[in-house]
């Protein structure tokens, strides 16, 4: 094996002087990188195997692949590899003016013009093909070419944003057999004037939660199959809708069938399958469950299903799974941010105790795992943890004793609103701890009726963007709800759902033609972050999957009237 | 080593008539934009890879020569040939590395937490001395804008990389996907050597 310390140069003059000879006898030699070289391997191993090439950088052997970027700098596959740059879908990447071409099967062996075919005239189609060349269709042969040397089949070397690897012909055969694969055959769902989607609603949710999470994507759904109806009979319409969507995505209808889960969270599963075999969709939109999601998020994962959003206080968090993406790290994030805070500010703790006290229910365990997984991060000691059990009240009695006994520098409550009683007295308490931080979404709306005197001694984690700046986006949200009333809708909701709806549209609008799952949430991951309602930055990054990612630390302010007013900056985890 | 097995020569004999070819056409040499900066170093403080504060005026204006880059730990293209090249110019130095100080700073601070960035440096087989830092927006912000590398988005990301030279306080700030050897051309003939 190549060893990485190696220079190109060295390496290049060493195969030279013992090769050359060699090299020059068996330049006529044909190869071939057909099934015929894989006898061995099963067509699913062979898949295996090749995908582990092309999102690992792990050869067949276990060995990482080697590879030469910028022409001279050597770097093991298990650094970055095809997946990095190419993407899960082998469509490719944007990012500022570098662009990264496809490099799946189906594309390749087509000739490269400069426009994408059936696209030529659709100004606001994404085009990567101006950025490069065009090129003759590849053969395998010169797709091989392409990877172990860098010169396309023009003849053009790429060599100076593109790798080349150190593979040997059958480990050449089983990456190309994968490239092959990958974005070949449309996904389900889609069809020449159709796209289905699905939308999962656990039975028993509130139904104004439920409704507004309806209202923004029946919206946009409903205006874009009136702008498809219309414009089959009305030329000044087709046109507009062409320039806009592009001949394919005009003509296909969106639909969304609701999914409703029923009983217990165990049963869900069978329940999902069976709607998916009834009605094989494209992808999930949204959804919404007040407690589980779990038995979605697997479901999603091991059929390779997108799910754009769901509205859930507990996502599954993960590294690595792939197919929901998510508003945030919900209700655990705060606890998390509340963590990175106190970090923050620990030179003022030092030594002294940190006291947590949570309330034994899923919200308050969520609170509390969020800000001792965090804690543990950044190098501290835990926390005094304090367990309030069911029907247990947070009293001043309570918060006295600990007061007394641990003389706490900062105590953390994730309880409900009945629990800021327990602080009536804290003014006059002696060893008050310098800083009291509590949940501002599990407390709710009891944040807003705190005593003048205790405003500038409570603070609390806040994971949006604060009411009073939030007020401009009022006008877009009721754009999605045409002669509705706002106040039948729950606030947070519908502008959630408004996210959704505006990435649908700007994806779809984005992946000119290419209804690949994986490709949707690739060019999700491309998009620059946006402003949107709700949250003060919504933004992925490639495999990215919690879209909003801190909390402001804030407090109440004074008067009759108060507003929230920042303590912190976004604080992320 | 390398090639044991007769059937992979073509393809090395490509490799070498592509460098050939190379060599009289500018096709895959690295053109990059050199200019010389001043850059005044905001005064924040940032977090590193191992959770710990630095104060980055202190780290940037040392006696050791740096290099500073603005990458983020899910980039695709850009960031993984800056590191590529930031993990090959530490091999390259050797021992030496002590001697230089390379300075990721991230684009992405809401995604790349201290545990984020030392997976990425792993992933690169960084060595002591290399150090990616994140901290709060506005101040990730007002790092960019001193270095004249600001970034609306992360997706507005752009190849750029820095040399200070310890001498003269300049910056050398290079644009473009660079070669390990223009790297290290750069790095020696810094502060106008
Ligand atoms: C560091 C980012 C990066 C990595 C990693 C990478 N590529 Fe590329 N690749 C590119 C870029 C950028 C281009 C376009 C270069 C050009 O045309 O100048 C490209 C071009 C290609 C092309 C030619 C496309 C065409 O239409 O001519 C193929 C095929 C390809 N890559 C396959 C692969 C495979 C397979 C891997 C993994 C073994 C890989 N790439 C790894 C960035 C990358």
């Amino acid at each position: 094996m190549m060893h990485s310390s190696q220079t190109f140069t060295a390496f290049m003059t060493k195969v030279a002087i013992v090769h050359v000879a060699v090299l020059l006898l068996l330049v006529g030699a044909s190869r071939s990188y057909g099934a015929a070289d894989q006898q061995a391997l099963s067509a699913e191993e062979t898949y295996k195997l090749g995908e582990r090439m092309y999102r690992e950088g792990i050869l067949p052997s276990g060995e990482p692949m080697q590879a030469f970027v910028s022409g001279d700098v050597p770097v093991s596959g298990t650094s970055f590899t095809c997946v990095s740059c190419h993407l899960r879908s082998g469509l490719g990447s944007i990012e500022g003016e570098v662009s990264t071409p496809p490099a799946n099967g189906r594309i390749l062996y087509l000739p490269r013009e400069p426009y994408i075919k059936g696209y030529e005239h659709v100004p606001s189609y994404h085009n990567y093909a101006v950025y490069f060349p065009t090129r003759p269709a590849y053969t395998d042969d010169t797709l091989a070419e392409l990877i172990t040397s860098g010169v396309d089949p023009a003849g053009r070397s790429v060599i100076k944003a593109m790798p080349i690897y150190d593979l040997n012909d059958q480990d050449m055969a089983i990456l190309i057999a994968y490239l092959k694969t990958l974005s070949a055959q449309p996904s389900p769902g889609v069809s020449d004037s159709e796209i289905k989607f699905a939308t999962v609603i656990v039975e028993g949710t509130d139904p104004v939660a439920v409704a507004s999470m309806l209202a923004p994507l029946e919206f946009g759904i409903a205006r874009k199959n009136s702008l498809t109806t219309a414009s089959s009979a009305n030329d000044r319409v087709a046109r507009m809708g062409y320039n806009m969507l592009g001949p394919d995505l005009l003509q296909k209808k969106f639909s969304l069938t609701r999914w409703v889960l029923k009983g217990p969270s165990s049963t869900w599963r069978s329940q999902l399958d069976a709607y998916y075999q009834a009605e094989p969709v494209f992808a999930l939109l949204g959804g919404i469950s007040a407690g589980d999601w779990e038995p979605v998020h697997r479901f999603c994962e091991e059929n390779q299903i997108p799910d754009l959003l769901p509205i859930v206080d507990y996502p599954v968090i993960s590294d690595h799974d792939w197919y929901t993406l998510y508003f945030s790290r919900g209700v655990r994030q705060e606890g998390e941010s509340a963590a990175r805070y106190l970090h923050g500010m620990y030179d003022l703790i030092k030594d002294r105790a940190i006291v947590q006290v949570s309330r034994d229910s899923r919200e308050g365990r969520a609170l509390a795992d969020g800000f001792r997984a965090t804690w543990a991060d950044t190098g501290h000691p835990a926390a005094i943890d304090i367990v309030l059990k069911e029907g247990e009240q947070f009293s001043q009695q309570r918060l006295q004793q600990i007061i007394t006994e641990l003389k706490p520098a900062a105590l953390i409550v994730w309880d409900d609103g009945a629990a800021l009683e327990a602080f009536a007295g804290l003014p006059d308490m002696a060893d008050r701890p310098g800083v009291i931080l509590a949940s501002g979404t599990f407390v709710g709306k009891a944040l807003w009726t705190i005593p003048e005197q205790l405003r500038g001694l409570l603070s609390f984690t806040y994971p949006y963007r604060l009411p009073q700046d939030d007020i401009r986006f009022d006008a877009l949200a009721l754009k999605v709800l045409p002669g509705k009333k706002t106040s039948d809708y729950d606030q947070k909701i519908i502008r959630q759902s408004y996210i959704t709806n505006e990435l649908l549209g700007k994806a779809l609008m984005d992946m000119r033609g290419e209804y690949y799952r994986d490709f949707f949430f690739d060019t999700i991951g491309m998009m620059p972050d946006a402003y949107y309602p709700l949250y003060e930055r919504v933004g992925f990054g490639p495999g990215q999957r919690y879209a909003s990612k801190g909390c402001f630390i804030v407090q109440l302010g004074k008067g009759e009237n108060p507003q929230l007013e920042r303590r912190s900056e976004w604080v992320t985890r | 080593m390398m090639v044991q097995r007769l059937t992979r020569m073509p393809r090395i004999f490509t490799i070498l008539l592509a460098i050939l070819l190379m060599a009289g056409s500018d096709a895959g040499a690295s053109k990059y934009k050199r200019s010389i900066e001043n850059v005044v170093i905001p005064d924040v403080v940032l977090v590193n890879q191992q959770g710990e504060k630095v104060r980055l005026k202190s780290l940037l204006e040392s006696d050791q020569p740096v290099l500073v880059d603005f990458i983020y730990a899910t980039c695709t293209t850009i960031c993984p040939i800056l590191s590529a090249g930031f993990a090959n110019f530490q091999r390259e130095l050797g021992p030496e590395t002590k001697n230089a100080r390379l300075v990721s700073i991230t684009i992405d601070p809401e995604n790349d937490t201290p545990a984020a960035m030392k997976e990425y440096l792993e992933r690169y087989q960084a060595q002591p001395g290399w150090d990616f830092l994140t901290g709060s927006r506005q101040d990730v912000d007002r790092v960019m804008k001193a270095f004249n590398a600001y970034f609306r988005s992360k997706m507005d990301h752009q190849p750029l990389s820095f040399i200070r030279s310890q001498e003269d306080g300049k910056w050398i700030r290079l644009y473009g996907l660079m070669s390990s050897s223009d790297l290290m051309k750069e790095f020696q003939q810094r502060g106008g050597k």
